[in-house]
């Protein structure tokens, strides 16, 4: 005869999730009691350094610097209206994929911190009190476009294009004096210098396909430049490249060192040292395509262009969507490199206002204030992009195809 | 195919040249290669040009120059006047010791975070989780000044009150010194013992496969001969410690040295210095007389600071301290306490009486200052220490300020000593006088084994002794490694969980334990997942050691960009730093290729 089974424990509820999570078995209840120490002392040091010791003036005072540098005060519109188009593309693109796309998973959070900056603009800085709001209005408007016309989404790489002409006129500027008088791009800097950096990505993309294309050449001479130049750029520094380029572009392009501002110098490293990194990822998309793909395109009657461009290409692209995304973190990150170069980026404002003489009447110095909050607005961008990048892989099943 | 047209064979029709994909391709190529050598002749004429007009060397002769760089992290012996090749050199070694413990530590913390991660412990693995994304997410640049000007430039200055750790470190704003254990002179006594050693378990292991092979057992090869080696290996080091006896060739000649405010003992051996040999110095009085100095922490805690050297309590048999001007203190009511014995002390006024030192009775109220300017005589009695040479046979100390006087006389063993000598210790004015006893002082060398362990000391100018590690390596050091631990962790995670299921499962139903399973079932096959991508890390490691200037290190891209700002060199420095970091790559690859081709043969 079968015997009665005892009752089944109870399986759900917060005592049963304590046992399961925490307490099961003596070495877990140890391993939390200790875990538990560490994460307590390390928030009650984080939290008093934060709200009782750290002396958070300094940061204060020059968010401008760290927005964009030397950018003449007057002007500041100018980045701002830029800023705005781009939120509101973006918008355009998270309000057609619907609220629960990955587009609006990245586009409403970075909303949110503009909402946030925008509050404090209001409050605080009476210079920009209607332009950071406008921003977050355009970005808005263009959500509310996306989601009412989802087609219009059509149209949006023209836009992308448009904005990358509008967005440089509106930085640089036209005439002397005036509205949109010149700034000179050495006053490029801040937050702005590192999202201009950032955009060597763009310019990166068909450099790395047309070297990926190229190292799965079957014409050798082809195929070992290609593979030359993957190689010897990704073997080495991006630091090594900034610098080599601020010394070497001048000389090797026989113009006035002067003619050519750091800031070029840097975005052809940025761009060509990106560029390596892409071809390799685009080469793992490419290996990923089943061959059968492309013969059954040749079978078809396409030309072996038209094979690659329409058939292989975009398959393999959409392979490597994640691993780009990746790149893209690193790169963001990676801009922080520049000082090397003598640019001022966000990185490098941190530098200069922890060494102001203000700063240095404080006891102690600002070093670890100024450097938290910088790693905190590095880590929204970056972590924001990689969640997304994670929901990319996760939607477009790679590895389970 | 439009309909109507006729279909025309491939192997009848005759395909024009235009369209003959060979040819095609051989054109292509041709005109590649052509425009490819067009373009780079034109951009090489330009750079000559350039560097002819600017009239910068294009050449390697710059490297036989003096360099006249300093530099002060360095594995191998270099000066100021040594050549900029050096200097590189120099650079290039400290480019691989940043990224060898780099790798080492950044791979034991990353494994453990990797696993942690996936802890059935909620906290354990969320704080896993946070440490990975926080740290991945923020830039390394940002990571190592953080480290360097937030973390380890505010630690207590060396001078003043060096942290002392457990275990023999100390820790303060100069950097890390910790005991280590040096070969001596009589290492070569040990080499055929580690020969023998090396050989034995060699043949222990093969012995041990063998055995294991022809029995058809599952065993670890590995304990048997790593017991022998131990043990042959130990024999021959307890060994050279018999017998031992100070080689009459060894001798040691005092050298002051009192730029630096200390006096070198040089330890000679055959007309070079010997490197790691013990020296125990011992005096029998010595007294140091130290001016006090006014320590301004904040308006409300001005000290009358006094700083000797540091000494350890029991370094000597006694530590006397009294006034200089013992009438002139007593009236005043003058007192000391130590914040550090025998080291830092303050000089106060008991005002209330307690016997104590209290906040509040550091300022001098008749002049709402400290008590500076008092002097402090400090009286040893029977001090020694025993100290090892450094790479270059030297000994410092600081107590023998006047060590080379108390040489020569003792050498005229009838000079008196010299009292009242002023010099400057300390960022202060001190005054050492060394008693008639001390003339007695006796330094000796101690007899050794194959290897000596040598203790860190803070004498004046920096570190003595031990393994020392400066701020600079440290923070790179550390930022490097807790960078890199993230990405490691997340590779291990991927590594763990690719082991399918069924294998935890089918080791669990054989009765395996749950440690058993992960370090016989799941570990070594996760490994061969996660060795390729994270050897790619390590590279990783090495090529943003280049970072090292924003922690102020010597390495091989901080080097190079100053010797190119000295010389104007730049195109043949930008050619040594792309062949330097090929070379490393290249090294990465072959090994990631070794263990490719291992894991491949595992594989059935």
């Amino acid at each position: 005869m079968i015997q009665p089974r005892p009752a089944p424990v109870k399986a759900h509820g917060f005592r049963f999730w304590l046992r399961k999570n925490l307490f099961n078995g003596p070495f877990n209840t140890v391993l939390t009691f200790v875990a538990a120490v560490v994460v307590a002392w390390s928030l009650y040091n984080l939290a008093t350094f934060i709200f009782v010791e750290g002396s958070w003036g300094q940061v204060w005072r020059n968010m401008r610097l760290f927005g964009v540098y030397r950018y003449p005060p007057e002007y500041l519109w100018r980045p701002l209206l830029a800023l705005g188009i781009m939120l509101g593309l973006m918008g355009v693109m998270a309000g057609a994929g619907g609220r629960k796309s990955i587009v609006a998973g990245a586009f409403l959070p970075i909303q949110g911190f503009v909402a946030v900056v925008s509050v404090v603009a209001i409050l605080f800085w009476p210079s920009v009190r209607f332009l950071w709001p406008g921003a977050l209005a355009l970005g808005f408007l263009g959500y509310f476009i996306g989601s009412r016309w989802p087609r219009s989404i059509k149209y949006l790489p023209w836009g992308w294009g448009v904005w990358l002409v509008v967005g440089y006129l509106l930085l640089s500027g036209l005439t002397t004096g005036g509205t949109l008088g010149k700034v000179p791009v050495r006053d490029w800097g801040g937050f702005l210098l590192t999202l201009i950096l950032f955009t060597g990505i763009i310019p990166s993309f068909p450099i790395g396909i047309a070297l990926a294309l190229g190292r799965n050449s079957k014409l050798p001479a082809i195929k070992y430049f290609c593979i030359g130049f993957i190689e010897v750029v990704r073997g080495a520094p991006l630091i090594m490249w900034l610098f080599i380029a601020s010394l070497l572009l001048p000389l090797i392009l026989n113009v006035d060192a002067n003619s050519l501002p750091a800031i070029m110098r840097a975005y052809v490293a940025i761009t060509l040292f990106s560029a390596a990194y892409m071809a390799e990822n685009v080469r793992g998309g490419l290996q990923a395509v089943p061959r059968g793909q492309g013969e059954a395109a040749r079978a078809l009657g396409l030309s072996a262009w038209q094979t690659t461009l329409l058939i292989v290409l975009p398959q393999a692209l959409r392979a490597v969507i994640p691993a780009i995304v990746g790149q893209a973190i690193g790169l963001f990150k990676d801009t922080s490199l520049v000082f090397i170069v003598g640019l001022v980026d966000f990185f490098k404002v941190g530098d200069i206002v922890s060494v102001q003489p203000e700063a240095l009447l404080v006891t102690g110095g600002v070093k670890l204030e100024v450097f938290l909050f910088i790693a905190v607005i590095y880590f929204f961008f970056a972590y924001r992009m990689s969640i997304a990048s994670r929901q990319l892989e996760k939607r477009l099943g790679v590895g389970e195809r | 195919m439009q309909p109507g047209k006729p279909n025309v064979s491939a192997s009848t029709a005759v395909v024009p040249f235009w369209r003959n994909v060979k040819i095609i391709g051989v054109i292509a190529q041709f005109v590649f290669v052509i425009a490819l050598v067009a373009g780079v002749g034109i951009l090489v004429n330009n750079v000559v040009t350039a560097l002819a007009k600017a009239n910068l060397p294009a050449d390697f002769s710059f490297l036989g120059k003096p360099a006249g760089i300093p530099i002060a992290e360095r594995a191998i012996p270099y000066q100021v006047t040594d050549t900029y090749a050096r200097a590189l050199l120099i650079g290039f070694l400290n480019t691989l010791k940043v990224a060898i413990v780099g790798v080492v530590l950044a791979t034991v913390i990353g494994v453990l975070m990797g696993v942690m991660r996936l802890s059935s412990n909620w906290l354990v693995r969320t704080m896993a989780s946070v440490y990975v994304e926080v740290l991945r997410n923020i830039p390394l640049a940002v990571q190592i000044v953080f480290w360097y000007s937030a973390v380890l430039l505010p630690f207590p200055p060396r001078i003043s009150d060096p942290i002392a750790l457990p275990g023999g470190l100390i820790m303060s704003n100069v950097g890390l010194a910790f005991p280590f254990l040096y070969p001596t002179y009589r290492f070569a006594v040990w080499v055929p013992y580690l020969v023998a050693a090396a050989v034995l378990a060699g043949v222990a292991w093969w012995w041990r496969r063998r055995t294991l092979a022809k029995a058809d057992r599952v065993g670890s090869v590995w304990p048997f001969p790593v017991v022998t080696f131990l043990v042959v290996a130990g024999m021959g080091l307890g060994l050279s410690y018999v017998g031992r006896s100070v080689p009459s060739d060894l001798t040691f000649t005092f050298e002051a040295d009192r730029g630096r405010g200390t006096t070198a003992f040089v330890v000679d051996g055959k007309s070079r210095p010997a490197a790691f040999v013990p020296v125990t110095i011992e005096i029998e009085k010595a007294s140091l007389t130290v001016s006090s100095q006014n320590l301004v922490e904040s308006r409300q805690d001005v000290r009358g600071s006094v700083r000797f050297p540091l000494m350890r309590e029991n370094e000597a048999d006694a530590f006397e301290f009294a006034f200089a001007d013992a009438e002139a203190a007593e009236e005043r009511g003058l007192q000391l306490s130590f914040d550090k014995y025998p080291s830092v002390a303050t000089i106060y006024v008991d005002r209330n009486g307690n016997g104590r030192f209290d906040a509040g009775e550091d300022v001098d109220p008749a002049t709402n200052r400290g008590y500076g300017g008092v002097d402090v005589v400090m009286t040893v009695t029977n001090f020694r220490r025993t100290l090892v040479s450094d790479r270059d046979g030297q000994v410092r100390t600081p107590t023998f300020k006047h060590a080379d006087d108390v040489a020569a006389a003792a050498v005229e063993e009838s000079a008196a000593p010299r009292a009242g000598t002023r010099f400057s210790a300390f960022g202060q004015a001190a005054t050492a006088t060394v008693s008639e006893s001390a003339l007695s002082a006796k330094t000796a060398i101690q007899p050794v084994g194959a290897l000596v362990l040598s203790r860190a000391y803070v004498p004046v100018s920096n570190y003595e002794g031990g393994m020392r590690l400066t701020v600079n390596y440290l923070a790179l050091l550390l930022a490097l490694v807790v960078y890199t631990s993230a990405f490691i962790a997340e590779i291990v995670r991927g590594g763990i969980l690719a082991v399918p299921k069924g294998q935890r499962e089918a080791a669990r139903a054989i009765g395996l334990s749950g440690t058993q399973t992960f370090s016989l079932i799941i570990f070594p096959q996760a490994m061969r997942i996660v060795l390729p991508p994270m050897i790619s890390q390590y590279l990783n490691l090495t090529k943003n050691s280049s970072l090292a200037s924003l922690a102020g290190y010597a390495e091989l891209f901080v080097i190079a960009s100053v010797v190119s700002n000295q010389t104007g060199a730049a195109i043949p420095i930008a050619l040594l730093l792309i062949g330097s970091y090929l070379v490393i790559s290249l090294a990465f690859s072959l090994v990631l290729n070794q263990v490719n081709a291992r894991l491949a043969l595992v594989e059935r």
